[in-house]
């Protein structure tokens, strides 16, 4: 079976000849055909990659200057302009341009939500590999870290760390990183306690491969799905909790725009002034992004691990 | 078992160490200190802010500190708010109420809404019914909850009265002013009035939540033999499903409950701020606001102690409703 050709089965069945493919199907091949069915799943990715788009041309686009302050044809400032033709979200309490807020917003939350990602993908991963992989006392003090840090009460502790802190993004990525790495942490574990015991791991072993080759060369491509579904998902949770934290004035500090302040600074004006604009197009870019991550989230995991799937049964 | 729930107390009181050690050095890093303020005004003397650092013992060092704090608070003990003169004990007392009836009302919503509404999405699979369900509680546990709260009270409370001149909800507050003088149903009305929009909030989410999950865990037990069986033995399908079905799918639901709770006070936190509820999530903000030490700390214990017992509560109970459990 060294080569590719096909071995014929008993009672000589010719495959092509029954119009059967006999072209290898890669992995690759497969989770673009699951990923594929998933409509809003493709969907979301479009409009995340139009959002990140957005957010890394901001500068290019023919957009206003997002701190400057309008001022209309009487030499007035232009404050709490409804949409209209040249400020289509309208302008804000001091006459700032709401669509370049709202777009400029983005980089707070991709930046805070991205940076959260990729840190608790890669210290999650360590640690329950390392857990998961060694066993013994090791795991159980990693494991009893973990368990600590997962019954912290999150959004408490979130806000006095970014009271005391400060609002840098960098900061918030940093603290909600250390708040969050638990669950995934936790998947790899348990993902590491089965995957070791196989026979493959055994093969390597006995063919005298080191630790870390084992853990990153076999096992690791072997748990990636569910790294990837659930640092999806815990980006997700980083843009509502950076959101939150902005809301609550602890995240991000003005003059940076960011979602969180701009419906916080909107809310009260709009009972009082009617500003709805100051709340909607902030809120919806907010709920937008989070529902495109969550979809994203789901329909990865329909596409690299039909097995976990409740809704196909 | 009962080395189980021992195990368990000692974990959740680890824990509470654990937060109380983590929020306290939190604040001992945090640049200035709550006496800044003073520090900034020239006029005020050297002599003044070390007789205030040596009363609120700020002049020790931060383990001898917190040495101090733990052994007071274990005592019940915990200290004077640095706003004004009240004990925190007695703050924290009048402020609980306020908070568990915020979250037992929207944890009673959560349940009684959305446990039902999975299960009757899972008998109904695929219908559009449960087609909408999904894609409603999706974008629902999407949603950032200051926006939820934000829309109802500016749809429910701002608008609802614009538009039909009765007040049926209020934007803020627990009670009117003059709420001691109403009549017994009166009181009953205005406690609703208050409290629904808040309690709605915090429980939307929650609500979406518990549906996704009891619609998985009914469709789980819905496919097994056990339920096979019962149904091919000709039993009336109300029959299989409250009698046999429901006693299992009901089970996972207890443990998302206590994994919700911390969910839930963080829902409460912001949910108090933008409803003014006089409850600990409120008071929690104003005290970060101006670094109130003890009062941010006894805060952070009362939400830990939240937490810690509802874990212990659903670990214990259940042990009793799945027997094929184990406590070892």
């Amino acid at each position: 079976m060294t080569d590719h050709t096909i071995q014929q089965p008993v009672g000589g069945q010719d495959f092509e000849a029954e119009g059967l493919s006999v072209e290898p199907i890669s992995q690759w091949d497969l989770f673009r055909a699951r990923f594929g069915r998933h409509r809003l799943a493709m969907v979301s990715a479009f409009i995340l990659f139009i959002i990140v788009f957005a957010a890394v041309f901001a500068d290019v686009l023919p957009l206003a200057d997002p701190t400057a302050d309008f001022v209309d044809a009487d030499g007035r400032p232009l404050v709490r302009a409804a949409p209209r033709a040249d400020f289509i979200f309208g302008t804000d309490t001091i006459g700032r341009d709401v669509l370049s807020r709202v777009i400029y917003g983005s980089r707070a939350s991709l930046i805070v939500a991205g940076v959260t990602g990729l840190g608790v993908a890669f210290f999650g991963t360590i640690i329950g590999a390392v857990a998961g992989y060694y066993g013994g006392a090791i795991d159980q003090v990693l494991m009893r870290f973990t368990d600590l840090i997962l019954s912290l009460p999150l959004l408490p502790v979130a806000i006095v760390a970014a009271a005391v802190f400060g609002g840098g993004l960098w900061t918030l990525a940093l603290l909600l990183g250390f708040l969050l790495w638990g669950t995934l942490a936790r998947i790899v574990r348990a993902e590491f306690l089965s995957l070791r015991e196989k026979e493959f791991v055994e093969a390597a072993r006995a063919a005298g491969a080191r630790d870390r080759r084992i853990i990153f060369r076999h096992v690791l491509p072997n748990a990636m799905s569910p790294i990837i579904v659930q640092s999806t998902l815990i980006v997700g949770t980083a843009i509502i909790l950076e959101a939150a934290l902005s809301f609550l004035g602890f995240g991000v500090q003005p003059p940076t725009p960011s979602w969180g302040a701009m419906v916080s600074d909107g809310a009260q004006l709009w009972v009082s002034a009617g500003t709805w604009w100051l709340v909607i197009f902030p809120g919806l870019a907010l709920i937008i992004t989070v529902l495109s991550v969550n979809f994203l989230g789901d329909g990865l995991r329909d596409a690299l691990d039909p097995t976990q799937t409740i809704e196909r049964r | 078992m009962f080395n189980y729930i021992i195990r368990r107390i000692v974990y959740g009181v680890v824990t509470l160490i654990a937060l109380s050690i983590i929020v306290f050095s939190l604040l001992q890093m945090s640049g200035g200190g709550p006496l800044n303020r003073l520090k900034s005004n020239p006029r005020i003397t050297q002599e003044y802010i070390a007789d205030i650092e040596e009363f609120y013992g700020l002049n020790e060092p931060a383990w001898v500190q917190y040495r101090i704090w733990a052994t007071n608070y274990v005592q019940g003990e915990w200290g004077i708010s640095f706003q004004g003169t009240q004990p925190v004990f007695e703050i924290i007392k009048s402020r609980t109420g306020a908070t568990l009836r915020l979250m037992l009302t929207a944890l009673f919503l959560a349940v009684m809404i959305g446990v039902p509404f999975g299960i009757y999405q899972a008998l109904r699979q695929y219908s559009f019914f449960d087609q909408l369900g999904t894609t409603v509680s999706f974008v629902t546990f999407s949603t950032p909850i200051f926006l939820i709260a934000i829309g109802m009270q500016i749809m429910f409370a701002v608008y609802l009265e614009r538009w039909t001149g009765v007040k049926f909800l209020y934007t803020g507050g627990m009670n009117v002013p003059g709420y001691n003088d109403l009549g017994t149903l009166a009181r009953f009305g205005d406690t609703v009035q208050h409290l629904i929009l808040p309690a709605v909030a915090i429980a939307l989410i929650s609500i979406a939540v518990y549906a996704r999950f009891q619609r998985a865990s009914m469709l789980e037990v819905y496919h097994s033999d056990y339920l096979r069986t019962a149904k091919a033995k000709g039993l009336p399908r109300r029959r299989v499903i409250f009698k046999h079905a429901l006693r299992n799918a009901l089970i996972p639901i207890v443990t998302l409950i206590s994994l919700d709770i911390a969910a839930l006070i963080g829902g409460a936190i912001i949910t108090e701020t933008i409803f003014s509820w006089p409850g600990l999530g409120r008071q929690y903000i104003n005290a970060i606001g101006t670094l109130d030490y003890p009062m941010i700390m006894a805060i952070v214990m009362a939400l830990g102690i939240g937490v810690v017992v509802m874990n212990l509560i659903a670990d214990i109970a259940y042990g009793f409703l799945d027997p094929r459990v184990r406590y070892d």
